[in-house]
């Protein structure tokens, strides 16, 4: 009778409680514990019922729980094990944990040059994969701070419009919610009698916080009617500004002096808030002009409620119906063509995106082969270890145990690479954003802990995916036969299969890097080898901002005077000054007439007002006629009959003389003087590097008004290498000669160039940098991996030595096996270039993503640099003594 | 009246309640003292439920300390480890209890209980 009821009894014992004890439990005293609960649990189920014995069981497991754990950390912690156990199999399971750590740090510590290896190559792709985290994340994964962001737009292109267009269509615009206008507006700030700063900020049309929802910390945004022609200009600023400026509340309601003209502050923008960018500190208003045909604004729009940005077909054909009305368009400016809204994360970042998605996928691809190399590392050291496994296995350790021991010898490394990752992030992600092509967002780069997080995260699965191949290996492993083949050898040795498909995954995986940083080097260079026009070498550049107050007579006084004082400064051969340079985009254009050419009247072309030496300080080539010299006399404001000298470039004759002969022809346009073409220029890149030839004229300062409140002064120094030197110099003489200007920036003119290139450099120079990382890496794995394979070969060799094979032939074999690994990486990795390089589509110029030349490249270094790495064991394995390799044996 | 002066200053002494009461256990169950016994003792006398981790814990605690020793007795079906108090156990027993007399020393229990039915 008692079995039967033993049999239900053990039935009705409820499960999960028992494995969670189970599990708790030591091992060693794991049964008699749960021999005694189910004993007991029979006794509380005769006594009082099945249904309360289940309750008392279960308050056991769970009482138990948080007892028990402590134990088995305290067990592992101090090593306790009782008298009564001495001779019990295994202990609690952290107990064993804590061994195998030990253990671990001990095989670790005897092996320094693996562990430093694993260590260091682990934790540079951590670092940089975090790194570079950091910096993406506010960009590409954090919300932007404006309220429902995915409801705003930008319309068409940035910078297009003008605020006759914008007047006109304010308020009526279909579809959408409210509309501002916005454009750069850097302005000056005087305090006191210090010399005036430079504050980066923008001229906008009282909607633009509207638009984007987004409220002042303390005062308030701007009102209907703050940019309304008489209105007094407001601002906002920024938290940080509001910082500079002492903090106080009582700041609203104050007067600033922002460019030579009081500006009463209105509200202060929290913590946090950017727009357009975090460069920008404060946002004013000015009266808009219904009739300002000078634009560059772009236009910010938020969709009425229930509209969708990406579902606006008709609201934007009602649009271009309407400024089509209104306005004639020249083509190639007709703003009723390629009408279309670009959410306003894509407006604001997306440009930068290819670029951090480049290099983000790089770090990540140099974190796989850190993770291939020290996975092969492992697996060379599981091999190693087959014997020792093996005898381990026999003694009863199961595969289970030491599969654990060798995820605690990962996760140790794991945790020193994390360590020196999190590390290297902390001290290394300022100078990756300050070499990533993302502009103000480098200088805001501000480091927080999710780097150190996603360093650890980043962690976590570079250990899961080192341990993955080793342990497959030791889970498909015949530990036991490992035994019987060590006696006796055998003539192929051991096959290595993930060993070498390792070395294959790495030399792909930096095939991948190496040819995208080739495709980069030859954008580059395309883009290097374009003339832009100018004479780099050896020219400073220097921005001002004079204040929008100072009349233009009086700027260009203070203009001449600079150019004379910089003239003066040791070491300067040239000095000449204009509103705009070359390769900074496109700036102002107007319209034009041309004498005995009537399709010019409809047309724009830039134009520019530059000082006499200007030409000849930035080695613009002159091609016919003369460059302005002293017979070009000042033209008072009010004359409108004394004849303007003008010079024209190569494009502007090919366009509008297309005889040929353009030296004394009269033209009109921009200003009320007659106008006579007296010289010709080579074209420069006058907007972009990569645009084509377009047609400038230049006029010149004191004949042409200079307006706008910036100057650019170039100063050509009698040696190239003096350039930067003059800066400092330079910018003394702004401060000491023309106090009301800022100054802006400077740089040199090679800096320009290098700016103009684009982000395409920045990015070519780290994926060079990290292409030979990876080189580096996939050469210390090829090593590693060939060095395994000629010692497990070691007595195959010497028996055909003895026999008489040449060593010459044991090196071309080994060499010949790491060669065509490499070669089947290439090959991969040439496979997954086609694929990804698409990501740098917008980075390359005058090179497609399959570009046979600079897979060629990639592919030649690789298989060099693998041979190479091959044959140092190789040649090892040559010269080795047979007679000595079978007695060893 | 208990001897209190015959204290001998184990280091152990005052034991924590449990481990108090896992001793005394142990010494109850003379011979019998295996971890679920000596639960049931404590559970027992005190009328109170107990977990096994508590007590298992408490019993490895109080053997790495010396206050208990542990042996395995095997027997046809099975293995099992005995507590025994060690001679610092008993000390710190001792000390423990002489310890709580005196502090008790001079409450009067009459008015404690009247004041708890109050």
């Amino acid at each position: 009778m008692r079995a039967p009821e033993d049999t239900r009894l053990r039935r009705s014992l409820p499960r999960l409680p028992m494995a969670l004890l189970r599990l708790l439990l030591p091992r060693a005293e794991r049964g008699e514990v749960l021999a005694d609960i189910t004993a007991e649990y029979a006794e509380h189920a005769a006594r009082v019922g099945r249904a309360e014995a289940r309750r008392w069981l279960w308050r056991q497991a769970i009482h138990s729980a948080l007892p028990l754990l402590g134990w088995s950390w305290w067990r592992g912690w101090t090593g306790f094990e009782p008298r009564a156990n001495a001779y019990r199999p295994g202990g609690s399971m952290l107990r064993n944990l804590f061994a195998d750590a030990r253990y671990a740090a001990r095989r670790l510590r005897a092996r320094p040059v693996y562990t430093l290896v694993a260590v260091l190559t682990l934790g540079l792709g951590i670092g940089g994969t975090a790194a570079v985290y950091g910096i993406a994340r506010p960009l590409m994964f954090q919300p932007l701070p404006y309220a429902n962001a995915s409801d705003v737009a930008t319309f068409w292109m940035p910078g297009w419009w003008t605020e006759e267009e914008f007047l006109y269509l304010r308020g009526n615009f279909p579809g959408f919610r409210a509309v501002g206008a916005y454009r750069p507006g850097d302005v000056t700030l005087r305090q006191g009698d210090a010399p005036a700063r430079l504050i980066p900020g923008i001229t906008t049309s009282s909607e633009l916080f509207d638009v984007l929802g987004a409220h002042p910390f303390i005062g308030r945004g701007f009102q209907a009617g703050d940019d309304a022609q008489g209105a007094e200009p407001v601002a906002l600023i920024s938290y940080g500004l509001w910082q500079e400026l002492g903090g106080q509340p009582s700041i609203i309601g104050t007067r600033l002096m922002l460019d030579g003209a009081p500006q009463t502050v209105v509200g202060v923008m929290p913590r946090g808030f950017w727009f357009p960018d975090p460069a920008v500190r404060i946002w004013h208003t000015k009266p808009l002009d219904p009739q300002g045909r000078n634009g560059s604004y772009t236009l910010v729009g938020r969709v009425a409620p229930g509209g969708d940005i990406r579902n606006m077909g008709s609201q934007v054909q009602r649009l271009t119906e309407m400024i089509g009305e209104r306005f004639d368009y020249e083509i190639g400016a007709d703003k009723t063509q390629n009408a279309t809204l670009t959410p306003l994360r894509d407006a604001l970042v997306g440009s930068m995106r290819p670029a951090l998605v480049a290099t983000f996928v790089a770090m990540g691809l140099i974190l796989l082969i850190a993770c291939a190399n020290v996975a092969a590392l492992m697996l060379g050291q599981v091999e190693g270890r087959a014997s020792e496994l093996a005898v381990r296995s026999a003694l009863g350790a199961g595969r289970g145990r030491l599969m654990q021991q060798l995820v605690v010898e990962a996760v140790l490394v794991g945790i020193g690479a994390g360590l020196l990752g999190a590390g290297l992030a902390a001290a290394g992600y300022r100078v990756i954003a300050g070499a990533l092509p993302i502009g103000a967002w480098a200088e805001n780069a501000s480091f927080d802990w999710s780097i150190f997080a996603a360093a650890l995260v980043i962690a976590i699965v570079a250990v899961l995916l080192v341990v993955l191949v080793p342990a497959v290996s030791l889970w498909r492993g015949d530990l036991r036969g490992t035994l019987t083949r060590a006696r006796t050898g055998g003539i192929q040795g051991r096959g290595g299969r993930l060993e070498r498909g390792l070395v294959v995954a790495e030399v792909a995986l930096a095939m991948l890097i190496a040819s995208a940083a080739a495709l980069l080097v030859r954008s580059v260079t395309n883009l290097y080898a374009i003339d832009p026009g100018i004479t780099t070498q050896g020219v400073a550049v220097l921005d001002v901002v004079s204040s929008t107050g100072m009349g233009s007579a009086e700027r260009q006084q203070k203009v001449d005077e600079l150019v004379r004082s910089l003239e003066s400064l040791p070491g300067v051969r040239s000095v000449g000054a204009a509103m705009k340079i070359p390769l900074r985009g496109g700036g102002d254009s107007f319209g034009i007439t041309v004498e005995g050419n009537p399709d010019a009247a409809r047309t724009f072309t830039y134009f520019r007002i530059v000082t006499p030496n200007y030409f000849e300080t930035l080695g613009i080539k002159l091609r016919g006629g003369r460059a302005f010299d002293a017979s070009d006399k000042p033209i008072a404001d009010d004359d409108s009959t004394t004849e303007m000298s003008v010079v024209v470039n190569e494009a502007f004759v090919k366009k509008y003389f297309p005889d040929g002969n353009a030296i004394g022809r009269r033209m009109g346009g921009g200003f009320t003087s007659p106008q006579r073409v007296v010289g010709v220029v080579a074209n420069v890149a006058e907007a972009a590097l990569t645009d084509s030839a377009a047609p400038v004229r230049y006029y010149l300062a004191g004949q042409a008004p200079w307006f706008g409140n910036s100057a650019t002064f170039v100063v050509r120094t009698t040696r190239a290498s003096d350039a930067a030197e003059v800066l400092d110099a330079a910018r003394r003489t702004v401060q000491q000669v023309a106090p009301a200007f800022a100054v802006q920036g400077t740089t040199t003119m090679e800096r320009v160039l290098d700016t103009a290139v684009g982000p395409a450099r920045q990015v070519m120079s780290l994926l060079t940098l990290l292409s030979a990382l990876a080189l580096v890496l996939g050469a210390v794995g090829i090593y590693g991996v060939i060095s395994h394979f000629a010692a497990r070969r070691q007595r195959d060799w010497a028996i055909r030595v003895a026999l008489g094979l040449p060593g010459s032939r044991v090196v071309t074999h080994i060499v010949g096996q790491g060669a065509a690994l490499v070669a089947v990486g290439i090959a991969l990795g040439a496979l997954g270039t086609v694929v990804l390089a698409r990501l740098l589509t917008s980075l390359l110029f005058g090179v497609g993503t399959v570009d046979p030349l600079a897979f060629a490249a990639a592919s030649v270094a690789l298989f060099v640099i693998g041979v190479a790495a091959a044959s140092i064991p190789a040649r090892r394995a040559g010269t080795v003594d047979p007679a000595l390799v079978m007695r060893e044996q | 009246m208990t001897d209190t002066s015959s204290i001998t200053d184990s280091p152990f002494a005052p034991l924590g309640v449990l481990e108090e009461q896992v001793v005394v256990a142990v010494l109850r169950t003379r011979g019998e003292a295996y971890g679920m016994q000596a639960r049931r003792e404590i559970e027992r006398v005190t009328g109170r439920e107990l977990s096994i981790g508590a007590v298992y814990a408490t019993l490895d605690r109080l053997e790495a300390k010396g206050l208990l020793t542990s042996s395995r007795v095997v027997d046809d079906s099975s293995s099992r480890r005995l507590f025994a108090v060690t001679p610092e156990g008993a000390r710190a027993l001792a000390d423990t209890r002489a310890m709580r007399e005196r502090l008790w020393h001079g409450v009067n229990v009459r008015e404690l209980l009247a004041l708890a039915r109050a």
